[in-house]
C-alpha cells in the first residue's frame, strides 16, 4: 500500500476511530485496569513496601488464575511519598489519564486515604483501603464507593477493655501520638471509655519525640493500671524503654496494632517482654486453633510470600492482599461489572481473608469486627498468641 | 512531689543537652559565615545510624560511635568543599538557601545507602538504670550530660587557648583584618563546618540508645536546635547551652504541669515571648551595625 504523508493520518485516525467505536463498556478480552498508591519512600515507607508486595502477590495470583471474570489484571503503580500532596496528583492522574476502573490501596497513611476517598467517589470509581481510619468509609451515605479491608479502631478499644475485664482491670491510661492515627484511637476512647466504666487519662506526644518521661511520670503518679500506647513510629520504642526504666513494666502495658512489627520489637530489646499488641490474627498464624476460619489461608500466603519475596510476610502486606481478593470476590458476585462493584461488595459475608473474616453490607462498609482481634506477645524472638478470645 | 520535680529535671537536662550541642553546631557556622545551616540535624540522623551500622559490624559501642563521629566531620568537610567554598558570591542568604538543599541531599542519601529502618543500640553503660532517691535515672542521660559537658569544656579551651581557635574567633570578627594579619579565612569556614557537624554526630551518637535513630528525623533535630540557638543567643557559646537547657526544662515541665497535648506550642509560646523581649536571645548581644 503506497500511501501519502495525508492520506496516512486520514487512515490512522480512521482505524483509531473504529477502535473505540465499536467497544463496549468492556470486552472480554480486555484487561481491567487496576491503579494503587502507596509509599514506598518517606516516613511510612517500611509499611509500603510491605503493602506493595502483598498486591503485587495478590494480582499475580489472581491473573495466574485467569483473572476477574476472565479479564487479567493491568496494574499501575504511583508511589505517594508519604505526602498526600503528591497522592493526590497520582489519583488524579490514576482516574483522568490511565482510566483504571478501580482503585485497591491509598497511600499506607490515613490521611492520604482520606484525601483520596472523595475523589474516587465523586469519579464514580470504586476504592478500597487498605487504611486504617474510619472516616475514610464513613459517612456511608457520602462513601458509596469506598470500602476498607481493616480494622476499625472502636473494635480494637474494644477487644482491649474485654481483656482488662477479664483482668478486673479498672483505671487505664491512654498514651497517643499527635498523628490522625493517634488522635482517632482518643477520639474513640473517648466513647468505649464510658461505655465499659474504665476510668481513662489521656497523655499525647509528637511522633517525632524523644522522651516521655514527662508523660510516663504523670501516667504513674495517676495509678494507671494498665497503659494503652497507640502509634505506628519507632517513639513507641522510647515508650517500652522509658516505661521500663520507671518500673512501669508491672502494669499491663498494650500496644496498638499499628506497631505488630518484629523490628520494633527486637530494637525494644528487653522492654519488649512486657508488652501485648492488640492484633489481628495473622502474625501467629500458625499458633491459631485448628478450628479457626484464617489459619489455612494465612499459612499458605506465609508460605508464597517467603518464596516469591524471600522474608516474611507481615500484617501490612495481608491488609493490601486482601484489599484485592476482596475486589475478586465482590466482582463475582455482580458477574464482573465493575461499576457494579459496590453492590457486590455489600454482598460479601463472612469471607475468610487473611487479617479476618469479612462481612460487609450496605450500612457498613468497613468488614471486620472484635472477633478478629486477638492479644499477642513478643517471646523468643516472634510473635505469640496470649489471648485468643 | 520532689522526686517527681527531680524526674522531671533530669529528663530535662537530658534532653536539653542534645539540643545544646545541635545549637552548638549552629553557632560556631553562623559565627564564620553569617548563615544558618540547616544541615545540622541531619548531621545527628548522620551520627546515629553509621554507629548503630558499626555497631553492627564490631559490637563495640566506643569504636563504633568514635568512628561514626569522625566519619561524620569529613561529610561535614566534603559538604562545605562540594557546595559552600564553590560559591562565587557567599552571602548569608546564599549559604542559608544552600544549606536546605544540603539538607534534603543528606538526608536521601542517608536513606538511600543506611536505609528507612528505625536503628539503635545499647546504652554505654551495662546497667541501664540507676535508682537515686526515688529517682529513674538512665545511666546513658548521664553519659549524655557528661559527654556534653566535656564537649563544652573542650569547645571553650579550644576557642580561647588555641591559635586555630583564636584564628577562627578573628575570622569571624572581621574577615578582612583577619585575613590582613594571616588568617586563611576560606579554611575557617571549613573547620567550623568540621566542628558543627561533630557536634551533630556526637549529639546523635549519645541520643540513638535512648530514641532510636530514622533517616527523617534530621528536620525535628534542626529545628529544635535552631530554636534553642535562637533562645541563647545566636553566635553565642554559653547561648547555645542556656537555650539548649532552657529548651529542654521548658518541654519536659510544660508537657507535666500543663499538657502533653500541647508539649511543643508551650515552649515556643515561652521561646516567643522570650524573643519579644530581647530579640538577640537571652545571652546574646544585638549587633551594633555601622552605616
Amino acid at each position: 500500500m503506497n500511501l501519502g504523508r495525508r492520506n496516512f493520518l486520514q487512515f490512522m485516525g480512521g482505524t483509531a476511530l473504529a477502535a473505540t467505536g465499536i467497544q463496549p463498556g468492556w470486552a472480554a478480552d480486555e484487561p481491567l485496569r487496576v491503579g494503587s498508591i502507596l509509599s514506598v519512600t518517606g516516613p511510612a515507607a517500611f509499611l509500603g513496601e510491605d503493602m506493595k508486595a502483598g498486591l503485587q502477590l495478590a494480582v499475580d495470583e489472581i491473573n495466574a488464575a485467569g483473572g476477574i471474570g476472565g479479564r487479567k489484571i493491568a496494574w499501575t503503580f504511583y508511589d505517594a511519598e508519604s505526602q498526600t500532596q503528591k497522592a493526590i496528583s497520582a489519583t488524579r492522574r490514576l482516574i483522568s489519564q490511565d482510566k483504571v476502573e478501580l482503585i485497591l490501596s491509598g497511600g499506607n497513611m490515613s490521611g492520604i486515604a482520606l484525601a483520596m476517598a472523595p475523589m474516587a467517589e465523586s469519579a464514580s470509581i470504586p476504592f478500597i483501603s487498605s487504611e486504617g481510619a474510619l472516616a475514610i468509609v464513613t459517612p456511608v451515605a457520602e462513601r458509596k464507593w469506598v470500602f476498607k479491608s481493616t480494622v476499625d479502631d472502636e473494635d480494637v478499644l474494644e477487644r482491649i477493655a474485654d481483656y482488662f475485664a477479664k483482668k478486673n482491670i479498672k483505671k487505664v491510661a491512654l498514651i497517643a501520638d499527635t498523628s490522625g492515627f493517634g488522635q482517632g484511637a482518643v477520639t474513640q476512647m473517648k466513647k468505649v471509655g464510658p461505655r465499659r466504666n474504665l476510668d481513662v487519662a489521656y497523655e499525647s506526644f509528637d511522633p517525632a519525640d524523644t522522651d516521655m518521661m514527662p508523660q510516663l511520670t504523670r501516667i504513674r503518679d495517676s495509678g494507671a493500671e494498665a497503659i494503652i500506647c497507640w502509634t505506628v513510629t519507632p517513639a513507641g520504642v522510647v515508650f517500652l524503654k522509658q516505661a521500663q526504666q520507671l518500673g512501669l513494666d508491672s502494669r499491663t502495658l498494650v500496644h496498638s496494632y499499628g506497631f505488630v512489627s518484629s523490628h520494633y520489637m527486637t530494637l525494644a530489646g528487653d522492654a519488649a517482654k512486657s508488652v501485648l499488641l492488640a492484633s489481628l490474627k495473622f502474625p501467629v498464624g500458625d499458633q491459631l486453633p485448628d478450628k479457626d476460619p484464617l489459619k489455612a489461608g494465612i499459612l499458605r500466603l506465609f508460605r508464597s510470600y517467603q518464596e516469591r519475596f524471600n522474608r516474611a510476610a507481615s500484617l501490612y502486606a495481608a491488609e493490601s492482599y486482601d484489599a484485592a481478593m476482596l475486589a475478586k470476590e465482590a466482582l463475582s458476585k455482580v458477574g464482573g461489572d465493575v461499576s457494579k462493584l459496590p453492590q457486590g461488595m455489600e454482598q460479601v459475608k463472612n469471607f475468610a481473608g487473611m487479617s479476618g473474616v469479612f462481612s460487609f453490607s450496605p450500612e457498613r462498609h468497613s468488614g471486620l469486627s472484635k472477633k478478629d482481634i486477638v492479644l499477642i506477645n513478643w517471646r523468643d524472638g516472634r510473635f505469640n498468641l496470649a489471648d485468643y478470645e | 512531689m520532689t522526686t517527681t520535680i527531680l524526674q522531671l529535671l533530669v529528663a530535662g537536662v537530658g534532653t536539653g543537652s542534645i539540643y545544646a550541642l545541635i545549637a552548638l553546631g549552629f553557632n560556631v557556622v553562623f559565627k564564620s559565615t553569617g548563615a544558618m545551616n540547616f544541615a545540622q540535624g541531619e548531621w545527628v540522623v548522620m551520627g546515629g545510624m553509621i554507629s548503630a551500622l558499626l555497631f553492627a559490624a564490631t559490637s563495640n559501642i566506643g569504636l563504633a560511635c568514635a568512628l561514626a563521629v569522625v566519619i561524620v566531620i569529613m561529610a561535614g568537610i566534603a559538604s562545605e568543599r562540594l557546595v559552600i567554598w564553590p560559591l562565587r558570591r557567599p552571602n548569608t542568604l546564599l549559604i542559608t538557601l544552600v544549606s536546605i538543599g544540603l539538607a534534603i541531599c543528606t538526608r536521601s542519601l542517608v536513606m538511600l545507602v543506611l536505609g528507612k529502618k528505625p536503628v539503635g543500640y545499647p546504652g554505654f553503660s551495662q546497667v541501664s538504670t540507676l535508682v537515686l532517691g526515688g529517682v529513674a535515672v538512665q545511666t546513658q542521660t548521664l553519659w549524655i550530660i557528661g559527654l556534653t559537658l566535656a564537649f563544652l569544656l573542650a569547645m571553650h579551651l579550644f576557642f580561647e587557648r588555641s591559635m586555630l581557635g583564636k584564628a577562627l574567633r578573628a575570622a569571624a570578627a572581621d574577615r578582612d583584618a583577619a585575613a590582613i594579619v594571616g588568617v586563611r579565612v576560606e579554611t575557617t569556614v571549613m573547620l567550623s563546618f568540621a566542628i558543627a557537624a561533630f557536634a551533630g554526630a556526637l549529639a546523635g551518637a549519645i541520643i540513638t540508645p535512648l530514641t532510636l535513630s530514622s533517616y527523617d528525623q534530621g528536620a525535628m533535630f534542626g529545628f529544635k536546635g535552631f530554636s534553642a540557638a535562637m533562645l541563647g543567643g545566636v553566635g553565642s557559646l554559653p547561648g547555645a547551652v542556656v537555650g539548649g537547657l532552657a529548651l529542654g526544662l521548658l518541654e519536659a515541665f510544660g508537657s507535666f504541669y500543663i499538657s502533653s497535648d500541647f508539649k511543643d506550642a508551650i515552649a515556643f509560646t515561652v521561646l516567643l515571648l522570650i524573643l519579644f523581649a530581647r530579640p538577640s536571645g537571652l545571652l546574646g548581644r544585638a549587633d551594633v551595625i555601622k552605616v
